[in-house]
Parts: C-alpha cells; sequence; structure tokens
C-alpha cells in the first residue's frame, strides 16, 4: 500500500501541477497547447543546473556531510530554475498570441515542435549525446528524503504514515501540492485570480471596467510556464533518475486531458491527476502489485496480458474524455485574441 | 472559436492516442540530430607514439581521450558504429569505444565514432548509412558493436571489400551466395560465463531474492547468454549452500536498452516486495535500476564493464574485455594478420581472461564471498571441471525454464 500510494503520488503530482499550468493560461484566455512543450524545455533547464552546479562542486561538501537540508535547498533552486526558464520560453507563446494574436492553437503546436528538437540540440552539444544526465550519483542518493535523515536506522519502523509519506519521498511533490492548494486559492479567492478569470470569460467586460486585458493574459501564460517548466523538472527528477532527454512521455498532453477531464476545475483536477497517476503505476508495475502484503500479486496471476496493462492510462483517458467532455465547460474566451476594436 | 476548441481538443486527443500507439517505454524515440559527431570539439591532440606494441598496454585510462578528435587531413582510420542506447552508455558502447580510443591514441592513428540515425529506432538503412560514412570518411578498419547490425553490415561489407570490420557482439557473415565475407571478423564473448560469476558470488554471499533485468526484449544473444548464465550461478550455490532462491527474470522496458520511468517503477516495485539485488544486464537501463536501487536501498550488478563507480549500489559487475578484445582485433588490421581473425568466429571466455569479475579493492563489495573463492571458481571454469551451458533456449520452454532445483524462476 505504502509503495502504491508514493508511486501514484510521484506520477500524479507532475500531472496535476501541469494541469493547473493550463488553467491559469486557458483562464486568462490563452489556449497552451505547448505545456508538453514547456515541460521538456523546463526539465532540461533544471538538470543542466543540476549537471553544472555539481560539475563546479558547489553542493560537495553538503553531499559528503550528509547535509540532506542543504541538498533539499539545491533541490529547489533546481525547480526554480526550471520555472523561470519555463516561464521564459512560454513568453514565445504569450508574444505571439497576445501582441501578434495569432492563432493560439498553432502558436503552441510550434512550441511543442520546437522545445525536444532545441532541447536535443543542446544536448547533443553539451554531453555528445541523447540524454544529459547528473553529473555524479543519482537523483535518489541526492535528493530523496529517507528516514535516516531523521536519525531512524535501517530497519526501524516509521509508521505507516511515516513510511509513506516521509520516507523515501520528494520534498518536490509536496512543493508542488502546497503551490497547487495555494495557486487555486489564488485563481478564486483573490481580486487578482477574479479578473483573470474574467478575461478568459468576457475580455470586452473586463476591458470596460479597467482591466488591462493583455497584461492579465501575459501574467496567465507566464504563471502557465513557470508551472509547466517546474513540473517538467519534478517529472524529470522523481520517475527518470533527473535525466533530460527531449522527451516526457507525452505527460504534457496527459496533463491536458486532465485539465479538461477535470472541468478546468482544481479539485476535479487533483482528481483526475490521481487516478491517471494511479493507472500509470498499475501499468508499469501491474506485476508487482501486493496491496494487503499478503503476497499474493493479484494482477499479475489474472493472467492478463501485460500489453492491456501498459495501454491502461491511455484507454481510460480515452474512455473518460469521451464520457465527460460533454459536460466540459472552457473558458468563454479562450483562443480568441483580444482585439480592443472589436465589441 | 468552436471549432478552434474543437480542432485543440482533437489534437490533443490525437496526441494521446499517438502515445499509446507506441505503448509503454518510449524513452529516446525523439528524433536525434543525424549521424556522427559533427562537433568542433578542440580536441587535437596527437598522443605521443610511446608504445608502438598493438597489445595497447600502456595504462591510459580512456576516458582521458577526447570522444572527438580531429584529423589533419579530414580523415579517420579507426572508426566505431554505435549499438542502440548511447555512446556514453558506462556499458557497451563505451566499452567498446575505449578499445578503439585506446588503441588508436596508443599507435598514433585517427578515430571517430558515428552513430546510426534515429537513435533506438535505427532502421538498417541508417546504420548502413552510418558505416558508409565511416568507409567514405577513410576508415581501415570500423568496429561495429552489437549483433542488431547484422543485415547494414553485410550491405557494407559487401560494398566496401577493402575496410576491414570488426563485428563486437557478432558472427563471421556470408554474401547471399554463401561466401564468407573474410573482412568480417566476428568477436563474441562467452556471457553465460560471466552471468554465472555474479549469479554464484551473489547468492555465496547471501543473497536470496534476485533479480534480472535484461535489454533487447529477450532476443539479444549476448543479454540471453548473460541472464541463462546468471540463473546457473544462483541455482548452484544455492544448492550448494541447500538454500531456495527465488527470481524474477523479465526483458520487460528493455527493447531498447533505455531508461525509462516504467522501467524504474517496475524495479522499485520488485525491490519494495523484498528482491535485494538485480542484474542490470542492459546499456543505459543501469541508470534506471541504480536508481531504483538507491531510492529502495537495494543492490545492483552491473554489466559489460565495471561499473562499481557509477553507484555505491553496485555490488559487482559482469564484466566482459570489449576494450581488450577490440584492441586486440584492431591490431590484427594494422600488423597484417587480419587474415587469422577475418571470416572466423572469435568466441572469447575465461580462458581469454575476456570475462570476469572486477576484483579490485574499490569494486569489490561483497562481504562474505571472498576473492580467494572467486579465484578458485574461475579456475575451475578456465580447467574445464566446470562448464556452463550456453545454450539458452531451454528457457523458451515454460517447462524446462523454471526447472531448477534451488531456485524459483519468476519470468516476468
Amino acid at each position: 500500500m505504502t509503495f502504491l500510494i508514493q508511486q501514484t503520488l510521484i506520477y500524479a503530482v507532475p500531472l496535476m501541477i501541469v494541469a493547473l499550468a493550463g488553467v491559469f493560461a486557458e483562464r486568462s484566455g490563452i489556449i497552451n497547447l505547448a505545456l508538453e512543450g514547456i515541460m521538456i524545455f523546463g526539465a532540461f533547464a533544471g538538470v543542466l543546473f543540476v549537471n553544472l552546479t555539481q560539475q563546479a562542486g558547489v553542493f560537495s561538501a553538503a553531499k559528503e556531510a550528509n547535509d540532506w537540508i542543504a541538498l533539499q535547498g539545491f533541490m529547489l533552486l533546481a525547480m526554480l530554475v526550471a520555472a523561470i526558464l519555463g516561464a521564459l520560453f512560454s513568453l514565445l507563446l504569450s508574444f505571439a498570441s497576445v501582441n501578434l494574436k495569432a492563432d493560439q492553437t498553432i502558436g503552441g503546436t510550434a512550441l511543442n515542435l520546437l522545445a525536444p528538437a532545441l532541447v536535443l540540440f543542446f544536448i547533443r552539444i553539451i554531453a555528445n549525446q541523447n540524454t544529459l544526465q547528473m553529473y555524479e550519483g543519482d537523483a535518489a542518493s541526492w535528493f530523496m528524503i529517507r528516514k535516516a535523515n531523521f536519525g531512524f536506522g535501517r530497519n526501524d519502523d516509521m509508521g505507516f504514515l511515516g513510511e509513506t509519506f516521509v520516507n523515501r519521498t520528494y520534498l518536490a511533490t509536496y512543493i508542488c501540492i502546497l503551490l497547487f492548494v495555494v495557486l487555486s486559492i489564488l485563481l478564486y479567492k483573490t481580486r487578482f485570480g477574479l479578473r483573470l478569470r474574467s478575461c478568459g470569460e468576457n475580455p470586452q467586460a473586463a476591458d470596460s471596467l479597467g482591466i488591462n486585458v493583455y497584461k492579465m493574459r501575459y501574467a496567465g501564460t507566464t504563471i502557465s510556464g513557470a508551472l509547466a517548466g517546474m513540473g517538467g523538472f519534478v517529472y524529470a527528477l522523481t520517475t527518470a533518475n533527473c535525466a533530460s532527454t527531449g522527451d516526457v512521455a507525452g505527460f504534457g498532453f496527459l496533463a491536458l486531458a486532465v485539465m479538461i477531464f477535470g472541468n478546468w476545475k482544481p479539485g476535479n483536477i487533483a482528481a483526475a491527476a490521481l487516478l491517471f497517476g494511479l493507472f500509470k503505476y498499475i501499468a508499469a508495475s501491474y506485476s508487482s502489485i501486493d496491496i494487503n502484503g499478503d503476497g499474493v500479486f493479484f494482477l499479475a496471476e489474472l493472467g492478463i496480458s501485460g500489453h492491456l496493462y501498459r495501454m491502461l492510462p491511455y484507454l481510460v483517458t480515452l474512455v473518460v474524455l469521451a464520457f465527460t467532455s460533454k459536460k466540459s465547460r472552457a473558458p468563454k474566451a479562450e483562443g480568441v485574441p483580444y482585439d480592443k476594436g472589436k465589441r | 472559436m468552436k471549432s478552434k476548441k474543437l480542432l485543440a481538443m482533437l489534437l490533443c486527443l490525437s496526441m494521446v492516442f499517438g502515445l499509446a500507439a507506441c505503448g509503454g517505454g518510449t524513452q529516446g524515440t525523439s528524433e536525434s540530430p543525424a549521424g556522427g559527431s559533427e562537433s568542433p570539439a578542440a580536441g587535437t591532440e596527437s598522443p605521443a607514439p610511446e608504445s608502438e606494441t598493438p597489445s595497447g598496454e600502456a595504462a591510459v585510462d580512456p576516458d582521458s581521450i577526447d570522444d572527438n578528435m580531429t584529423s589533419d587531413d579530414g580523415t579517420y582510420q579507426v572508426a566505431f558504429v554505435t549499438d542502440v542506447g548511447q555512446l556514453k552508455d558506462k556499458s557497451f558502447n563505451q566499452g567498446t569505444y575505449d578499445g578503439v580510443k585506446l588503441y588508436a591514441a596508443a599507435n598514433n592513428l585517427s578515430y571517430k565514432y558515428y552513430q546510426p540515425a534515429n537513435a533506438n529506432e535505427a532502421t538498417d538503412d541508417d546504420r548502413f548509412d552510418a558505416m558508409q560514412a565511416a568507409v567514405d570518411g577513410g576508415a581501415d578498419v570500423v568496429v561495429c558493436a552489437g549483433y542488431l547490425q547484422e543485415a547494414a553490415l553485410k550491405r557494407a561489407a559487401i560494398a566496401n571489400p577493402d575496410t576491414k570490420f570488426v563485428f563486437v557482439d557478432g558472427y563471421p557473415l556470408s554474401d547471399d551466395s554463401g561466401n564468407v565475407l573474410t573482412n568480417v571478423a566476428g568477436i563474441a564473448f562467452m556471457e553465460e560465463q560471466a552471468g554465472y560469476l555474479a549469479g554464484y558470488a551473489a547468492v555465496k554471499d547471501g543473497f536470496t531474492e534476485l533479480g534480472f533485468s535484461g535489454g533487447g526484449g529477450g532476443t539479444n544473444p549476448a543479454c540471453c547468454r548473460f541472464g541463462y548464465g546468471y540463473i546457473q550461478g544462483a541455482n548452484a550455490a544455492a544448492a550448494e549452500d541447500g538454500v531456495t532462491v527465488n527470481m524474477n527474470y523479465s526483458w520487460e522496458y528493455g527493447s531498447t536498452f533505455s531508461a525509462s520511468p516504467e522501467l524504474q517503477t517496475m524495479i522499485s516495485g520488485w525491490y519494495a516486495n523484498g528482491t535485494e539485488i538485480v542484474f542490470a544486464c542492459g546499456g543505459s537501463m543501469f541508470q534506471s535500476i541504480s536508481a531504483a536501487a538507491s531510492a529502495n536501498d537495494g543492490y545492483v550488478i552491473g554489466v559489460d564493464v565495471d561499473q562499481s563507480g557509477e553507484s555505491e549500489v553496485v555490488v559487482t559487475s559482469a564484466m566482459k574485455g570489449l576494450a581488450d578484445a577490440v584492441q586486440w582485433a584492431v591490431a590484427h588490421v594494422y600488423d597484417g594478420t587480419w587474415d587469422d581473425i577475418g571470416g572466423t568466429a572469435t568466441s572469447l571466455g575465461v580462458a581469454d581472461n575476456a570475462v570476469a569479475l572486477p576484483t579490485t579493492d574499490e569494486a569489490w563489495r561483497f562481504e562474505t564471498f571472498s576473492v580467494e573463492k572467486y579465484e578458485e571458481l574461475y579456475q575451475q571454469m578456465v580447467d574445464g571441471t566446470l562448464v556452463v551451458d550456453a545454450d539458452y533456449t531451454v528457457l523458451d520452454d515454460p517447462e524446462t525454464a523454471t526447472d531448477w532445483s534451488n531456485v524459483v524462476l519468476n519470468i516476468i
């Protein structure tokens, strides 16, 4: 059970935070199809930062001394770098869709095509191959929180809650959940959030009340880019051993699906992300899922082909979208460039 | 406006659908820039030709030799064509290329590596193009790593009869009318012996919950031999000690020899359910497996080269002497004795000192199994008193595959 919850969270959290990134852009009226591209770029930026910092030996002493708090700080810095670079990258989209009034779907697709190519180009130059890894060690030994950090021995039991939510977790997971909550409140309970949302519903009305629609849309897309960039790095850190390959396995698109499935509402999105996370986990390790700990691997013993389990996350996406998309209600003005002269 | 929304929806649906079509581990399917390394690294170092001995005995650290060298006339005499996975996989490709670099540096030759286009999805045409590029680049000898290159290598060898090809993990090839291509030297290893040593040592050291995660989806002969030997070694040691050993044996998520989140999750699942040590048998897969081990306080057995430096979780490595074998083969090109190995199959094992576990102090991380015991076992293999079966086809039959006296084999 502990393992199930941990792995589900590991897959669900990047989805959740990137889907929220989509919400911020779309609520402000910009369709952000570029989530995948921004994730790829953010992952690259974060991994590169980790690699270069390790190479410069900045945190070697902390690693030697097992100073895990400093290492967590290192990870937070990397997340911040990924967020900033993601935000910068998303400015391309804002510029194209706000200033140039370009078609947002095409703009987002262009970024999706640009990001992997650009990232691979740099990785080839830097690492001489198609993968950029950490300079030394692995993600778990540098950034994972373990019970040993709190003075527990290898065989000491921390209790169910401790084993599940403290031992072998990444701080990044909790930062993302916290951010998710804070930003959801920002979107629904603050003046800024209300204004942002109004720009996605009826920008003309918002403008007539003195809200600068362009600024709001820039704000929405930039927050979106920062979150997606950070989500990309968190994905690389927790599931890909902190390596960047110009690929995030379609998580950006899955996040879009999660966003639509969640009806552009944070609560629903969190639930949807957990659902997909669970299925991703089942797909990857159906053969060793032992829910109640009795040594019986139920799913493996059902005798169903492993291919079916591996299809599940995507099948579920299709089925769920087919049933929910009818009821979904996108922000009214999303995808329409705002033109002051048009009423 | 409505249609745009619809378009957006369709687009993302089609992307998701597209993903479903390529199933799990799609790590590294992204289009990679084609061809070899064109990056202008300023590594125009010409190593001093201190040793003229073709054996390349000079104890040079291969990592200190630049991967990219620029020759004065733009031709490269010793060429290397990579297998799937990465050049710097810290395993198969890297070990083979180390041999190229060591020989070339010691003998003042120019060298270059060529990566077939489309990375892990490389077609025979891509591989052939890489080989032809190597030949056109002035190569005297082209070292081709990995048995997947067979079809392309055959074409290239027929098209370029004057160029020598070293087929690592391979075998002699013949043209369509059955004539053996004498410009191809097939070099294979007795991986089953290395696997046996690793499996035996692991069980003797007290591990009873083992795992094997292999690359190539079960079609790569080298990986199959490693795995089969590993089971035999574990079984023999378990029988001697009178214990029963459980082993998870899987080819899942390894078909492209790449690291992937799915592989990492699967192996994490093994460790979480009691597996203590996993044999990471496949290039870059090591990244995922060692990450899973590190996260779960598990252990890993490395492959091809001594991987103890990569992570603390590596207990030992089932090594094969890639760098030595490549140097040995390339030397035959330059000392005029190519006919000895061209067109023939060379199979290197313990007798040639070509497979082993690393026994240096920092690489030997067993607690109870000693180097002396290991040497004893090794000697038995050399003498022929201990023969490791290489016919891994018994694993294809579900009846015989799980028929082990002291190993409960769980094929996933």
